[in-house]
């Protein structure tokens, strides 16, 4: 895992985040979280992602839905400004991205890359946050409760200084924003909305574009 | 000892292609009348920016084989300085190259696969390449057999570079090796209010590849905006 690329890195990072974000609102305590994220069946948001990057005086928006089935699809979906689906389901990794021709397949990294969020995601359905070989965590109580990730290894530091999850403060069980800082200043402001837990998800999300 | 005889039709061949790659040649650009000529070269310079621009590309990667993925370029170009800052992405928003031209490359972050050697080089040159106008002598102006205007620029290495612009106002950009192997092709297939909306670049030589940039945005900035500290994060953001 200390060999893992960047890219890698990230995205099985922010696979994590996608699907424990909801979670974390359920519990004050590690804990809690062990035991309540054994009843969360499906999740669907909508999501927004700001970049902040010393080269653009404006962040960079983007946005898309976010689903989760138990126990283990996925469907992470970008609709703007570059429409990519990503979709897991039954063991089949699949990410398509608007190309010249409409959607196109991805080959090689990124496939690879999801094989091991997979993985991940695995071990986070068993709330085991806190055994992360990756991450320190924190959990900070009160009226909005928030959870700072900071990285073990000098590796990852270099390229995640930390992670900030804020719980939203009127809604129980509701992630507000998921914020990942970089270096020098260039950090990813993730804000989700209308989040629906153990909703019916149809099954054809994780198999269609 | 038994003597190596080469058979005379062996002989025959590899002259005749050593003979064709050394006279690869160059697209032939026929001359214009001398009174037309501020009008050819000026017409040449419309593929590059005069003014300090700041572009957001989502990228298209090919490799030999089908292997494709995408990232989002940022790019802020100053014609003025000849500087150019490069950002490369994924779409989830982490950095994977960053590196600023001024002269020489400055590399301020590199991550696998854009941490090879000469990568930030060969990444700059191509940027510089789309963006601003060659530094090299121009050699010859005229127009190709197609009648598209046409400048040849030849610069300090030995290469060459062409720049073609059509008759639809379309372009292509070429750079040759000394020996006149073609390296580098970008060809513009779609121009908005002078701006490429689709710009596709192929890499030839070792390691070929092709870049397809279609244009998110395009936004005219202040040449003092390349030059601007790093930023702070906003306090109602933490």
């Amino acid at each position: 895992m200390m060999k893992k690329s960047g890219a890698k890195r990230y995205v099985f990072l922010m696979g994590i985040l996608c699907y424990c974000i909801f979670l974390l609102g359920w519990a004050n305590t590690w804990e809690d979280i062990r035991r309540e994220s054994k009843k969360i069946h499906s999740v669907s948001a909508q999501f927004s992602q700001k970049k902040h990057v010393q080269i653009l005086t404006r962040p960079l928006v983007s946005k898309g839905f976010f689903y989760f089935q138990a126990p283990d699809s996925v469907r992470w979906e970008y609709t703007s400004p570059i429409k990519s689906v990503l979709i897991t389901h039954k063991g089949n990794i699949k990410r398509y991205t608007q190309g010249e021709k409409g959607l196109v397949e991805d080959a090689g990294g990124p496939l690879e890359a999801m094989q091991i969020v997979l993985q991940e995601i695995g071990r986070w359905t068993r709330g085991e946050f806190t055994e992360n070989e990756h991450f320190s965590a924190t959990l900070k109580g009160g009226k909005a409760p928030s959870i700072i990730l900071t990285p073990k290894e000098k590796g990852m530091a270099a390229m995640i200084s930390r992670v900030v999850i804020t719980l939203s403060p009127d809604r129980q069980g509701v992630i507000k924003t998921v914020k990942i800082f970089e270096n020098e200043g260039n950090h990813t402001l993730f804000e989700f909305t209308d989040v629906q837990i153990n909703g019916k998800i149809s099954e054809t999300l994780f198999r269609e574009m | 000892m038994k003597a190596f005889v080469v058979p005379g039709r062996w002989v025959i061949i590899v002259t005749m292609m050593a003979l064709i790659i050394s006279c690869a040649r160059l697209p032939v650009i026929k001359p214009v009348d001398p009174e037309a000529m501020q009008d050819t070269r000026e017409r040449c310079r419309r593929p590059f920016l005069d003014s300090s621009y700041r572009f957001i590309h989502a990228i298209e990667v090919s490799f030999p084989g089908g292997r494709k993925g995408t990232v989002v370029g940022i790019t802020l170009v100053d014609p003025s300085e000849k500087t150019v800052h490069s950002v490369i992405m994924t779409i989830e928003g982490f950095v994977l190259f960053d590196a600023r031209y001024e002269k020489e490359v400055r590399v301020n972050r590199a991550l696998p696969p854009f941490n090879a050697e000469q990568f930030a080089g060969y990444m700059m040159d191509d940027v510089r390449l789309m963006f601003l106008a060659p530094e090299g002598k121009l050699a010859d102006a005229g127009v190709l057999a197609d009648g598209s205007t046409a400048c040849r620029y030849h610069g300090n290495k030995g290469t060459t570079v062409d720049v073609v612009v059509h008759k639809d106002d379309s372009w292509n950009i070429e750079t040759y090796s000394n020996s006149n192997e073609l390296l580098r092709k970008i060809r513009v297939v779609e121009v908005r209010n002078g701006i490429p909306n689709m710009v596709e670049l192929h890499g030839f030589g070792f390691r070929e590849y092709t870049l397809r940039l279609k244009l998110i945005s395009a936004e005219a900035v202040s040449p003092r905006v390349n030059q601007a500290p790093p930023g702070d994060i906003p306090e109602d953001e933490e």
